[in-house]
């Protein structure tokens, strides 16, 4: 017996009603405007569910994330086919997806500042032991230098 | 029940386009679609359905089969022996040739421009 959710074929239409592109379009227009390599685009399934694609135009133009209408209930999965969130609420779904879009951008922004405060640690640690040793060997080699240290 | 069959034969009445050397985005989508398409034929061949797939790889939508075999997804490394096992074919040539359109650059360098 098939696990898989779908729905009889009389009640699909192949496009998208023009509201929803509307509502996906407009939900999703704070990621769309924010990040300039952004696009999307649209397809069908092979019994006629409309899907949605945003898309990343680098490196690829590969999917990031995948908005579908089987029957009555929208889907968005991620690029790799996991189901972030599914419902009958277009709009509500529509701003979950936006807040998962930009928390993975915050995760990227976050572990951006965090290599950058551990290089910094790493830099000042090496630099300083490399600047006193030069300043221990200025005293002992040549004192009347050191005063200039 | 079920038998493996050879990609060489499934292949042998294909069209099957090998990557340029150098890959744009633009590339990399086409690659993507061809794979898909390939997917597909493959998926016929097995007279299995978008459903029935995504039954055999245990997902809760079909959609993401769709998603792949029109070219803006790819399948994921760690479900290729799944994807071979429901498409009944070899899980080895099948990652292979998921490779040459994925990673066409990585393929060359394993397998040189042999088909």
């Amino acid at each position: 017996m098939s696990n898989v959710i779908a729905f009889r074929r009389e009640e699909r239409s192949a496009a998208w009603r023009r509201h929803e592109l509307q509502q996906i379009v407009t939900s999703l227009g704070p990621v769309l405007r924010a990040d300039p390599a952004r696009a999307w685009d649209t397809g069908t399934t092979e019994i006629g569910d409309p899907q949605f694609y945003l898309l990343r135009q680098e490196p690829d133009e590969s999917c990031d994330m995948c908005i579908s209408r089987v029957g009555s209930v929208y889907v968005v999965e991620d690029g790799e086919g996991r189901v972030l969130f599914d419902g009958a609420n277009l709009a509500a779904l529509g701003e979950k997806a936006v807040a998962f879009l930009r928390k993975d951008r915050g995760q990227i922004i976050a572990s951006l500042a965090l290599a950058w405060i551990g290089l910094r640690h790493f830099v000042h640690d090496k630099v300083e032991a490399l600047m006193a040793e030069g300043e221990d060997m200025l005293v002992h080699v040549a004192p009347q230098l050191a005063a200039f240290v | 029940m079920r038998t493996t069959k050879p990609l060489a034969d499934i292949e042998a009445a294909q069209d099957v386009t090998k990557p340029s050397v150098t890959r744009s985005a633009a590339d990399s989508k086409q690659m993507r679609k061809q794979a898909g398409t390939w997917l597909k034929q493959l998926r016929a061949a097995a007279g299995l359905s978008q459903i029935d797939l995504a039954a055999q790889l245990g997902l809760k939508y079909y959609t993401f089969v769709s998603q792949v075999e029109n070219g803006f997804g790819r399948v994921p490394t760690e479900s290729m022996a799944n994807w071979a096992a429901a498409l009944q074919v070899d899980p080895s040539s099948f990652a292979r040739h998921l490779l040459s359109f994925y990673e066409p650059e990585l393929y060359r360098l394993l397998f040189g421009s042999e088909k």
